[in-house]
């Protein structure tokens, strides 16, 4: 078939018919529509992510500069309230908590995770169930499960210190003592982190290639070795997500803190969302409270990096 | 949190409620007679309840909880609404806790109740950037109320001489002791001085033979640490901040005694241990008999009565023995918002609320101190011991505040406490420490 080409028609030739339009142009319009029907299509989330995340960040960091108390309009104090925060031992105690509680919450609760996920991802009796069980904890209230634990950690009718007892081991005020509340509030804190940790490991391990097992058991592979040789590997991807959550929600933990122990006993267990809460609701300083967010945030966007860079990202 | 609307609920009039309008009626016109309080041009529209009108809103820390709402929606309210027919009131329930969360955001958002209760201690926080209303303005006048409160409690709702909240309710933390255990031992008396309650406090501490504390002599875990060490401080004559609240004044000599002399009772004395009790615990070790005396707060009658009535007899109340025995307490006081724009039916509810009738019934509620003084002689107050004292001892009542700026203060103060309890500040350097912080807050 041969295609016949058009020959170009001089405008001027029939005024009545539109003019041609260049084959150029007509793709650049024809982009250009697109890329407008993009937008269009996009609008909503941008817009959504415009007034309710882009603004209130930018908003935080503006007042992050000024002393705002709720009642008078911010007045502009430059790095005033940066400066104080690094002066204030508090807010050093309590930035120092929180890394130690992300510490010890992350990688244990990460740890135990896995080994659950994979030992619910076999054919075990009851499957369902223990899935159900392991992730109770994480649709449950805080609120609640803080009640639960405020009765085992009480140091006179508590299970704990019931339990301790009985081998013959003396009991701890364990909220009340400075040395024990932290590691207590940390127990907890690991504890209630497993569930949605376990989910994701078990939906992760769904992908993995099955041969690859058999394969590895035709090498003469055990369990163990399989575990480290594959397992561990093959859900890197999944290791960096749950390692990226999981500092997120170590870094903002609060509910726990509040209920648990207020902080104390002599801010051995305050966090520093929770100065950011005491410096807002309590102290009614915005701009202070700004400026911890803001601290919080760079320091969450540093370990975010780091967990990056340790786990060479979401490369498979 | 609830909020509902008690329109419908008024329309449905009955005989009852017809009595219970006449009861309202006659209490809060006893309040308005005897608060002095509608002597101004706005009295001739009060004799009007249809003048009064308004869409209130009301934000309360008290009346929380099934039997608080009931109160509150079931017998109080709907006597006001229908005083005034054309007065509406939602309600927004949330507690102490809370409380400045729910006035933050209201006060950013502009959504500020009509209605506020709120604790001593806050109103001049509120009144000195123009959140609440001049309640003078509206009749009420620190000389009126004092005709039937003390004026140490008067004193807590007025800023700059001017009244901006009413008090409704008193919470006293003073001594109990349970007589029972006492008289085991061998004393038929509180104790009178310091050094009788160390020495007392140390006969009645009891341990087992691995050492763990069975009995403490003197609780002191059992309140929030900051009002502990208030009851401490005011009872040895020291204060919290200077006559004119521009500094601390609680690292005075007294302000330390007091503070060591806790920290003495923990370590040298050893009649408790930390961990033993916890603010707000479950049962309070005064009734299960796991502390002989405490430092307590008045409602540990309503719960023994509840829990264990036997003990209610052996429950002694005390003032903490010191160069000035006294008794701390805080309180709710009922306020209004200075942006209302039903200022007059706001008032009106005020009024009702902290009137004899509404004012019983919640005291009587939360097992708390009426701040009436005309209610010594109620019924409820006659048989709850506690409330008892509390009351008879209003004049040597201390309370926590002052500078408008304490709000943001008073967190700073349990930390303090903790720390030199728990030996990590001595408890010079804990109250040094905490006073720079408060007079560089002060000063900002």
């Amino acid at each position: 078939m041969t295609a016949t080409r058009t020959p170009d028609v001089p405008r001027t030739l029939d005024p009545r018919q539109p003019p041609p339009i260049p084959r150029r142009a007509a793709s650049k319009r024809a982009a250009r529509k697109s890329g407008l029907f993009g937008w269009l299509m996009v609008a909503p989330a941008v817009f959504h992510i415009g007034l309710w995340t882009a603004i209130p960040v930018l908003a935080t960091i503006a007042l992050s500069f000024t002393d705002y108390d709720i009642f008078d309009a911010p007045a502009w104090i430059g790095l005033d309230n940066y400066v104080e925060i690094f002066q204030d031992p508090v807010f050093g105690q309590a930035t120092w908590n929180t890394i130690v509680y992300t510490f010890w919450t992350v990688p244990a609760s990460m740890a135990i995770a896995m080994v659950i996920a994979v030992a619910l991802n076999q054919n075990l009796r009851l499957r369902t169930w223990f899935r159900t069980a392991f992730f109770l904890p994480q649709v449950t209230a805080t609120v609640a499960i803080a009640m639960v634990w405020l009765w085992i950690f009480n140091p006179q009718q508590g299970l704990l210190n019931g339990i301790l007892s009985v081998v013959g081991i003396p009991g701890q005020a364990w909220l009340a003592d400075p040395e024990w509340a932290l590691p207590s509030v940390i127990l907890v804190g690991a504890w209630q982190g497993i569930g949605i940790k376990m989910l994701i490991y078990i939906a992760a391990l769904q992908n993995v290639d099955p041969s690859l097992y058999e394969a590895a058991a035709v090498d003469g592979a055990g369990p163990i070795r399989k575990f480290f040789a594959i397992t561990v590997p093959m859900l890197k991807p999944a290791t960096f997500f749950v390692l990226i959550i999981s500092i997120i929600g170590a870094f903002q933990v609060f509910d726990q803190i509040y209920v648990l122990t207020d902080g104390g006993p002599a801010n051995s267990t305050t966090m520093m969302t929770y100065e950011v809460y005491r410096s807002a609701f309590q102290n009614f300083e915005m701009g202070m409270a700004s400026a911890q967010s803001v601290l919080l945030f760079l320091m969450l966007l540093v370990m975010t990096v780091i967990g990056r860079r340790a786990t060479k990202g979401d490369e498979g | 949190m609830t909020t509902r609307t008690m329109r419908s609920r008024h329309r449905r009039t009955t005989g009852i409620r017809r009595a219970r309008i006449a009861t309202g009626l006659l209490t809060a016109s006893a309040l308005a007679l005897a608060l002095g309080a509608c002597s101004t041009p706005a009295a001739e529209e009060d004799t009007d309840p249809n003048a009064i009108s308004g869409d209130l809103t009301m934000l309360t820390p008290i009346f929380e909880g099934t039997a608080g709402q009931k109160l509150l929606e079931e017998e109080l309210l709907p006597q006001f609404t229908e005083m005034y027919p054309d007065v509406t009131v939602s309600v927004d329930y949330t507690n102490y806790a809370r409380l400045n969360e729910k006035l933050t955001t209201g006060v950013v958002s502009g959504l500020v109740p009509d209605v506020m209760m709120m604790g001593v201690g806050w109103i001049e926080a509120f009144a000195d950037r123009g959140v609440l209303a001049n309640l003078t303005d509206g009749g009420l006048t620190a000389e009126s109320l004092e005709q039937t409160m003390t004026p140490q409690i008067v004193e807590a709702g007025l800023w700059n001489g001017d009244v901006y909240g009413v008090p409704i309710m008193l919470d006293a933390r003073f001594g109990v002791a349970r007589m029972d255990l006492l008289r085991e031992a061998g004393y038929d008396h509180t104790p009178r001085t310091w050094d009788e309650l160390v020495e007392m406090a140390d006969a009645l501490t009891e341990r087992d033979a691995s050492g763990k504390l069975t009995r403490t002599g003197f609780d002191m875990l059992t309140i929030e640490p900051r009002q502990m060490f208030e009851t401490a401080l005011f009872s040895n004559g020291g204060s919290l901040f200077s006559d004119d609240n521009s500094s601390p004044a609680f690292d005075s000599e007294q302000g330390v005694e007091a503070l060591q002399r806790i920290v003495d009772l923990f370590h040298e004395e050893k009649v408790e241990d930390t961990g033993f009790s916890a603010p707000n615990a479950t049962v309070n070790p005064l009734i299960n008999g796991r502390a002989a005396m405490a430092i307590a707060h008045n409602n540990v009658w309503t719960q023994a009565e509840a829990a264990d009535p036997e003990v209610l007899d052996d429950l002694e109340p005390f003032l903490i023995p010191g160069d000035s025995p006294s008794m701390f307490v805080g309180g709710t006081m009922a306020a209004v918002s200075a942006t209302s724009a039903h200022e007059r039916a706001a008032q009106k509810l005020v009024e009702f609320l902290a009137s004899p009738g509404p004012a019983l019934a919640a005291n009587q509620q939360r097992g708390n101190v009426p701040a009436l003084t005309e209610l010594l002689e109620s019924e409820y107050v006659q048989d709850d011991r506690l409330v008892q004292f509390a009351m008879e001892n209003l004049s040597v009542a201390k309370r926590e505040g002052g500078p408008p700026k304490w709000l943001g203060l008073r967190g700073d103060v349990a930390p303090a406490i903790e720390n030199a309890i728990l030996r990590k500040k001595t408890a010079k350097a804990a109250l040094t420490d905490l006073a720079a912080t408060f007079q560089k807050k002060l000063d900002r």
